[in-house]
């Protein structure tokens, strides 16, 4: 049904109009004797015709048009404007102003008919077109959304691959993850790098791919030149993601490598310090030893909540951007919800 | 000044032979027909220009409508002289612009009686 707007003060020519827009079928005319109370209609209406009168009191069809077509999305909408033949002049300014087409005094049904149905098949057409470009948006949100869930679970079980070889487990994916997304939050990030580093921090120790059965399951402190390989882990985590298209894999890879870096200087591979450590690398570096200094190991019991925070407090500055650990903190009911949400389980052997 | 001759058949073609819209029409003129008229000679005596040339353009129109040319062309000469800022004495051309919407108005009448 088309919504056509009619605006004259006179009201026979009201009356004409409209019982010739009912005559086209699939129309629902709306009148109005008062072209400012017609505008303030199109505030919060959205017609698909107008048929203006041109000589009106308080307000004429050119200045009509004008203030039509200045409010949103109505610069399209086909507008029709009934003059006097002789009126040239107005014609073309009505033109310049907005006007599609007009109507000559006094209406001839077969012009009026011939007119009104191109404009309305005119505005059919942009409805279609909008209404498709609406839809292939749509179509492109719901097939981006299934590649970027693909995409998240593909990375989830690389990361399980690489917990499997390691004494962690999937929860501790998850839980260090949520952690990370806790401390982005409380940092005030925006909720996309939120999500981001959500889905990215579970790669953070992928390249233990890489780092040999011995070294990497011994139950016992590790020999320096075994310590050595296993830092090795962050480059090869690095080689291994870097390159991508993907924002998400490409964000995993900056955490891979940079996940050990130490406030102060003191970490490894590259020997950042403070702010040189890109943020992803900060945060996660305080979710992931938090996380794994709470969890039991093989090789060790579980660290009491009150002295895995004073560890985090103690490295201030020093492991930590003392940013981070405030943001930590900060969330620290969220945190505890996470812990239960996510309890370890005995990780597969393969 | 030739009398008005009622041409329905001229009427109806423009009207797409819709006879329903042309007893609407008849019947809306007769209603406002003495409204028009009385906003003629007020307007005129409160020397309101602005409202007197719509006035004038309006009632163009509705003669138009139902093919009175020379009624048109009186009202469109009216208007013109109400445009050009010519207010004085416009009473003999109102009274003929009044006389024509009545005269108009007992054609119309006598054909949907008939």
């Amino acid at each position: 049904m088309n919504t056509v707007l009619i605006i004259d003060d006179s009201e026979i020519n009201l009356t004409l109009i409209r019982a010739l827009v009912l005559k086209l079928g699939d129309c629902d005319p709306v009148v109005f004797d008062n072209p400012l109370k017609a505008i303030e209609w199109c505030r919060n209406n959205e017609p698909d015709m107008v048929i203006v009168d041109y000589m009106m009191p308080d307000m004429d069809g050119l200045q009509f048009i004008s203030a039509f077509r200045a409010l949103r999305g109505r610069n399209e909408i086909p507008v029709i404007m009934v003059t006097a033949n002789d009126q040239k002049d107005v014609r073309y300014e009505a033109l310049m102003g907005g006007a599609n087409d007009f109507l000559n005094k006094p209406i001839d049904r077969a012009e009026f008919s011939a007119r009104t149905r191109n404009l309305l098949s005119l505005r059919s057409a942009q409805r279609y077109l909008a209404d498709r470009a609406k839809h292939l948006e749509a179509m492109v949100a719901e097939r981006t959304g299934e590649i970027r869930e693909r995409e998240k679970e593909l990375i989830f079980r690389i990361s399980r691959a690489a917990e499997f070889r390691d004494p962690e487990t999937g929860a501790h994916i998850q839980r260090m993850a949520y952690y990370s997304q806790i401390i982005a939050r409380n940092l005030g990030m925006d909720e996309k790098q939120q999500r981001l580093i959500l889905e990215a921090a579970p790669m953070h120790d992928v390249g233990k791919i890489g780092i040999p059965d011995y070294i990497l399951l011994k139950p016992g402190k590790l020999l320096h030149e075994e310590f050595e390989i296993m830092k090795g882990h962050a480059s090869l985590g690095y080689e291994l993601l870097k390159d991508s298209n993907s924002e998400i894999i490409s964000a995993g890879a900056e955490i891979a490598k940079t996940h050990h870096e130490k406030y102060d200087g003191s970490g490894y591979p590259q020997q950042l310090s403070g702010k040189a450590i890109p943020i992803f690398g900060r945060i996660v570096a305080v979710a992931d030893v938090f996380d794994a200094l709470t969890s039991e190991r093989p090789y060790k019991k579980a660290w009491a909540l009150e002295d895995a925070c004073m560890f985090l407090e103690d490295g201030r500055g020093k492991h930590f951007d003392p940013m981070c650990v405030e943001a930590f903190l900060a969330g620290w009911d969220e945190v505890i919800k996470i812990r239960q949400r996510f309890q370890d389980e005995i990780a597969p052997q393969i | 000044m030739a009398a008005y001759s009622l041409d329905k058949a001229l009427i109806l073609d423009r009207l797409g032979d819709d006879e329903e819209i042309f007893t609407m029409m008849v019947d809306m003129y007769l209603q406002d027909v003495e409204n028009n008229c009385t906003s003629l000679s007020s307007l005129l005596a409160a020397g309101d220009q602005p409202s007197l040339q719509r006035e004038a353009h309006t009632i163009k129109g509705l003669l138009a409508t139902f093919a009175d040319d020379e009624g048109t062309a009186m009202a469109a000469a009216l208007e013109m002289r109400v445009k050009m800022g010519d207010l004085s004495d416009l009473a003999p051309a109102i009274a003929a612009l009044q006389a024509r919407l009545r005269e108009v108005s007992v054609v119309l009448q006598a054909a949907i009686a008939g």
